[in-house]
């Protein structure tokens, strides 16, 4: 067989070429750069100055860079708890229902939506005298807050709007998890009389374990770049408050022309994203072997 | 819980998630002549052709449809392939160290955008690709081949290696038996990340405000998001109905496509 194989080493290469060859160049030569930029002091024009750790020095000096940090933490637990949350809910309420297929499409048409749509719709929704002001106006609110000024408000109701969006397609993941658990355990629980909640924990829970752990995962990493409903809704305003890391990124490199602090913030959230994959993939994965 | 209460549940939620959808479509539908931003939950009239052919004038939206409609196209088409082809060489192959150049192919999926924005704007500058419809193609190539390689990996692990030996037998050259037999084995597959990055493509914005000026270059989506802080007021309708016009083709998609898609992603996990 090894002889057999092997014979196709020169073919195997071309075959993978194609996809090593775009792949380096365009996503991780940049890559290297932007970790080199980070050490330097950098405006686009001449050469860049190598300054060692000054921008990450100066990047934990700037409260605006604080607050960003701080919303984007917000965002990552909150994006945990409620797309997920409500995804699985609605993965079990349609779990063998008939129709059920039917019943989650009201929830999968904002995923497809892109997050600048997401943030036009709930901009309009959102702004003062908007479409929520005036439907809580029906019912006597008159005193509502101002939803995308105050902060850390604005940053709720955005997780909000982004959850409306995302909570689909957990659903459907969670469902396809659902589906490939073997109809053994399940009849034997229902025969011994597990049903509801006790089925759940039970059985449904420790069997969806891993699919949980790519649900979340994803979610993680997912929150920890928001920008596109961030950027369409408050431009990440008033004056910062309500910026997330990949937003300022975006700020101190194309508006600031300051590509050395850019860098280094985009270097800061990638070891961060690293990390959040890394500890609770092994996390998870570890406990797999339980059952 | 009972049938009757789950669906019950089910349709009122679905319900309250539909009404930002209703709130969209009702006020791109009036006309500005009738819109006031008052009343928000009252269709008026039904302008929403009328408004979408104002948007597509306004600001260059109608210039970027047709690029977006290429890169949205044409980008997860070759990735697909590409993607595909990279499964076929570790798989079918057997490529020696396979699993590391999977890892290489694939970890180009693990680091944020923002990794790669800067230097990527430097050096389209420098070769001439900046605000180029080819050199936005080219990146959205490059960032849809991890996942489809990922998913044809897997896919291609689950096909019985003696359907290529087979084939050797017959005397097709390995070109031959990747377009000829495991191509199209793949074809529902093939279709669910097309589906997928075509998506992610058509509603990109990063890559697009980054690396585009142009109106006919830009991304619709970034143009959308351009509109949005330029226009307002009696013009909220219109760029509410650029909104729906961006939004209608990924929608419909991925309806069309629902349980087809989840299919496809199902075999993803083997």
């Amino acid at each position: 067989m090894a002889s057999r194989g092997s014979q196709y080493q020169w073919s195997a290469r071309g075959f993978i070429a194609p996809g090593v060859i775009l792949v380096a160049v365009l996503l991780y030569l940049p890559l290297l750069w932007t970790t080199f930029l980070s050490f330097t002091e950098y405006n686009g024009l001449g050469d860049p100055d190598w300054i060692g750790f000054g921008n990450f020095a100066e990047m934990f000096e700037d409260p605006g860079f604080i607050v960003s940090l701080l919303n984007t933490l917000l965002w990552v637990v909150g994006t945990l708890l409620i797309p997920v949350g409500i995804g699985l809910a609605l993965a079990l309420l349609t779990w063998n229902l008939p129709g059920g297929v039917w019943l989650r499409v009201p929830f999968l048409i904002p995923y497809a939506l892109s997050g600048i749509g997401v943030g036009l719709i709930w901009s309009f929704i959102l702004s003062s005298n908007g479409a929520l002001d005036q439907a809580l106006g029906a019912f006597g609110i008159a005193d509502t807050p101002r939803w995308l000024v105050d902060a850390p408000l604005n940053t709720v109701v955005m997780i909000i709007a982004a959850a409306w969006q995302g909570v689909g397609v957990n659903a459907l993941l969670f469902t396809i998890g659902l589906n490939s658990i073997p109809k053994e355990p399940l009849e034997a629980a229902r025969v011994d009389g597990a049903t509801g909640g006790r089925l759940f924990t039970s059985i449904l829970w420790p069997m969806l374990r891993p699919l949980t752990a790519v649900v979340v995962g994803l979610s993680i990493v997912a929150s920890l770049k928001t920008f596109d409903i961030v950027l369409g809704m408050t431009k990440g305003g008033p004056g910062g408050a309500s910026e997330t890391l990949a937003l300022t990124m975006y700020k101190e490199t194309f508006v600031n022309s300051d590509y050395g602090l850019g860098s280094a913030i985009a270097v800061f959230l990638t070891i961060v994203t690293m990390i959040a994959a890394v500890l609770y993939l092994r996390q998870q994965l570890s406990k797999k072997h339980e059952f | 819980m009972s049938r009757i209460l789950r669906t019950s549940v089910l349709v009122v939620f679905g319900v309250i998630w539909l009404l930002p959808v209703y709130l969209l479509i009702v006020n791109a539908a009036k006309s500005p002549l009738t819109f006031t931003s008052t009343e928000s939950w009252v269709p008026t009239d039904f302008s929403l052709l009328g408004n979408i052919a104002e948007a597509l004038q306004l600001s260059g939206l109608g210039d970027s449809v047709l690029s977006t409609l290429i890169y949205a196209l044409v980008s997860p088409a070759v990735a697909v392939l590409v993607g595909a082809a990279a499964g076929f060489a570790i798989v079918a192959l057997r490529l020696k160290h396979g699993f590391a150049w999977f890892v290489v192919i694939f970890g180009g999926t693990v680091f944020p955008l923002q990794m790669v924005l800067l230097p990527l704007f430097d050096g389209y500058s420098r070769v001439g690709l900046f605000d180029t419809q080819l050199g936005m193609i080219l990146v959205y190539t490059a960032i849809s081949i991890p996942f489809s390689a990922f998913v044809m990996r897997n896919f291609f692990t689950g096909v019985a290696h003696n359907v290529f030996e087979a084939a050797v037998l017959d005397g097709a050259t390995t070109w031959r038996i990747f377009a000829r037999l495991y191509l199209p084995m793949a074809s529902s597959a093939l279709v669910a990340i097309f589906i997928l990055q075509a998506t992610f493509v058509w509603n990109d914005l990063l890559l697009g405000l980054t690396l585009s000026q142009s109106d006919n270059v830009r991304p619709i989506v970034t143009t959308l998001a351009g509109m949005q802080s330029t226009y307002g007021g009696a013009q909220l309708s219109t760029v509410l109905a650029a909104g729906v016009l961006v939004s209608l083709p990924t929608v419909v998609l991925f309806l069309l496509t629902q349980k087809f898609f989840a299919r496809g992603l199902a075999l993803g996990q083997y």
